[in-house]
């Protein structure tokens, strides 16, 4: 008798996942209330611009595009960071506590497949969020200022920082027996890696000898905001500013000012712009896969710790990734500017 | 007949606690083994252990003649398991709650849908097919969970408590269930602390208590063998005879002569003014026979005459009682 078909298979987590969530009226009402919400914001950055404009600045077309474009980019980045551990740190500790989890592993399912399929399963709704975002980040289009080029990539980390947020809630929660600790674990986690990225790159120039000195980028490469910053200002045109003056393209909020140490620098001919979410999307990768390499060892009911074959094949691959990333470090690795 | 289910002086600790002593356990193929002990006897371990959940501390487990292996699935596909407190997922109707596991199991699409709409039959609840999991009754989740246990045809089943929280009616449908899966030809292990049910349904029983093995074996060996004292119920045809009957038999217990049979106690059943127990010295199948040809020669009408059972709770009271006076 031979069950297993050679057809290769949907994971059955992510068919159940996608099932449950897409039901009632609930997913429908957030999707609406997300896309009200970033067409707001939309619109808040574009009065803050035009009220720059009447204030005397010279405002360009593509000015206002790329304000659009970085106030929806952080504010995605805002809402993946903190819906996608939500999301996920139930994953696990949700079937112990439900009472489901011994029943999910009597079956021949692998721990991995079933991590992934929680993972992709419960991160689907979310990467239906941001795929229903597209048409209101093509309004950018409309005034010009951001290449095609730049909007993938900025899918392309947004994605990348959902997968490893959305890790650490998973990661978390099959570490823990409780959702509720899961999820306050996660938000820490998350807290702790925001703060210990933005705050010495702020302090930074406090106490660095002689004072004033600017932060170096790898102190911001694992914050997903300061990559958006490094991102969507790289069509920054120093040639534009020195001619029009300097134009901040996130129209003055004052977050803004805590995310460029460590990204933008001032140099003799002007600001230069670090991109550094290049390495945040690579640290990022290595880092969830580390986190999922982890947790596949952490639902396993016994034998947690035994070596397997599994292990010997994701150490081989993550060397031969860490290579490849070492071969390429000039693309990633931002040595700062000597001013 | 190999062995459906082989333990080898299996054992698990937690820490320091044993929750399961050196327990030799061998099931044959078809049979229905009733696990009974106390709460906290080691039941729960040994199922687990059984469905590969656990880690056992030493010793082995068999299934249909081949060692249980660790994390590999095809050990996993011999056993359905339903533990004794399981869940349901919310939002997810019945047909798709068997269709989730079926996936699991990796059964393809046109297999799928065979095996959910044969097992919603079994079941009853081909009618419940499209209803939320969560507004089934408990009698019915717990069939439902049963069902779950059998989308991959596995030759053993594991069942930890299935009559736990179900009223009468829910009860004796489970019963019937097990039988169809007996006709089927699948081994199954149960445990409960419900005993009642379990006389009627299974074909052996063990009673396990602080993680070792009391007594095991075929329901009526076991009882047999856990007699003590024979207990005899004889009903006679009018009640004046049964007063003539105590007489007697009060007369040989006080005097007894050397052929007759050597009885302990003779008293009335207050429940019934036609009935009468005596209990003999030796549970001896030699005794009865002279005692009822004692009462013939005496010329009583006895309209009944039988050994009357221990029932599995006094037996279980008794047996899980004692056991700590004995070690």
């Amino acid at each position: 008798m031979r069950l297993l078909s050679l057809r290769p298979q949907l994971n059955p987590i992510i068919v159940r996942e996608v099932r449950t969530r897409m039901r009632g009226v609930r997913p429908y009402a957030i999707l609406t209330v997300f896309l009200l919400l970033l067409s707001a914001v939309a619109y808040m950055f574009y009065q803050l611009m035009m009220q720059q404009a009447r204030m005397g600045m010279t405002l360009m077309s593509a000015h206002v595009g790329q304000g659009l474009f970085n106030g929806l980019a952080l504010c995605e980045i805002f809402l993946v960071v903190f819906l996608a551990p939500a999301l996920t740190s139930g994953a696990i500790s949700g079937e112990r506590e439900q009472l489901t989890y011994d029943m999910l592993l009597a079956t021949p399912l692998s721990p991995t497949r079933i991590l992934w399929g929680k993972l992709i399963g419960a991160l689907s709704y979310l990467l239906l969020l941001i795929v229903a975002a597209v048409p209101i980040f093509s309004v950018v289009l409309m005034f010009g200022g951001v290449e095609p080029r730049t909007m993938l990539k900025a899918l392309a980390l947004l994605l990348t920082t959902t997968l490893t947020f959305g890790m650490v809630g998973l990661t978390c929660s099959a570490l823990l027996r409780r959702t509720s600790r899961a999820t306050l674990v996660s938000y820490i986690a998350i807290l702790l890696l925001l703060a210990s990225t933005t705050l010495p790159a702020v302090v930074w120039g406090q106490f660095s000898n002689p004072i004033g000195q600017m932060p170096p980028p790898w102190l911001v490469y694992l914050n997903p905001f300061s990559a958006v910053f490094s991102l969507t200002n790289v069509s920054f045109n120093t040639e534009i500013s020195s001619y029009y003056g300097y134009f901040d393209s996130f129209a003055g909020l004052p977050v803004a000012t805590l995310l460029a140490p460590g990204v933008l620098y001032y140099g003799p001919n002007g600001q230069v712009l670090m991109p550094t979410y290049r390495a945040t999307m690579i640290c990022f990768l290595a880092l969830t896969l580390l986190l999922g390499w982890l947790s596949t060892h952490l639902v396993l009911p016994r034998r947690r710790w035994w070596p397997r074959l599994f292990d010997l094949g994701f150490a081989l691959l993550f060397a031969a990734g860490l290579g490849l990333a070492y071969l390429a470090r000039n693309w990633w690795y931002l040595a700062p500017p000597v001013v | 007949m190999t062995a459906a289910i082989e333990t080898i002086n299996l054992t698990r600790r937690y820490d320091r606690m044993v929750a399961l002593d050196q327990l030799n356990l061998t099931v044959g193929t078809g049979n229905i083994y009733g696990f009974i002990g106390p709460n906290g006897a080691g039941k729960t371990t040994t199922l687990r252990l059984l469905a590969g959940l656990l880690e056992p501390s030493s010793g082995e487990v068999r299934l249909m003649g081949q060692p249980l292996r660790l994390g590999r699935g095809d050990t996993q596909r011999l056993v359905g398991y339903m533990p004794d407190f399981f869940g349901v997922y919310d939002d997810l109707r019945v047909w798709e709650y068997l269709d989730f596991f079926a996936r699991c199991y990796g059964l393809d699409a046109a297999r799928r849908r065979t095996t959910v709409n044969t097992l919603l039959d079994l079941v009853d609840l081909g009618h419940k097919r499209d209803a939320f999991v969560q507004t089934l009754s408990r009698g019915m989740q717990q069939r439902l969970c049963l069902a779950h246990a059998l989308v991959h045809d596995p030759p053993v089943l594991l069942l930890d408590e299935p009559a736990s929280g179900l009223d009468p009616r829910a009860r004796v449908e489970l019963r019937e269930l097990l039988r169809t899966l007996r006709d089927m030809g699948k081994t199954v292990l149960l445990s409960s602390h419900i005993l009642s049910e379990l006389a009627e349904v299974c074909t052996e029983i063990g009673i396990i208590d602080s993680g070792k093995m009391v007594v095991s074996g075929p329901v009526d060996a076991v009882q047999r063998q856990l007699q003590g004292t024979a207990r005899l119920r004889i009903r006679l045809l009018r009640e004046r005879e049964r007063e003539r009957a105590v007489a007697l038999l009060q007369a040989q217990l006080e005097a007894p002569d050397e052929a007759a049979v050597q009885i302990s106690s003779v008293r009335l059943d207050h429940s019934d003014p036609m009935h009468l127990l005596v209990e003999l010295a030796q549970p001896d199948e030699e005794q009865q026979t002279r005692l009822l040809a004692f009462l013939m020669g005496q010329q009583l009408p006895i309209s009944e005459f039988k050994v009357q059972s221990e029932n599995l709770e006094e037996l279980f009271l008794r047996l899980t009682t004692q056991l700590p006076a004995v070690s």
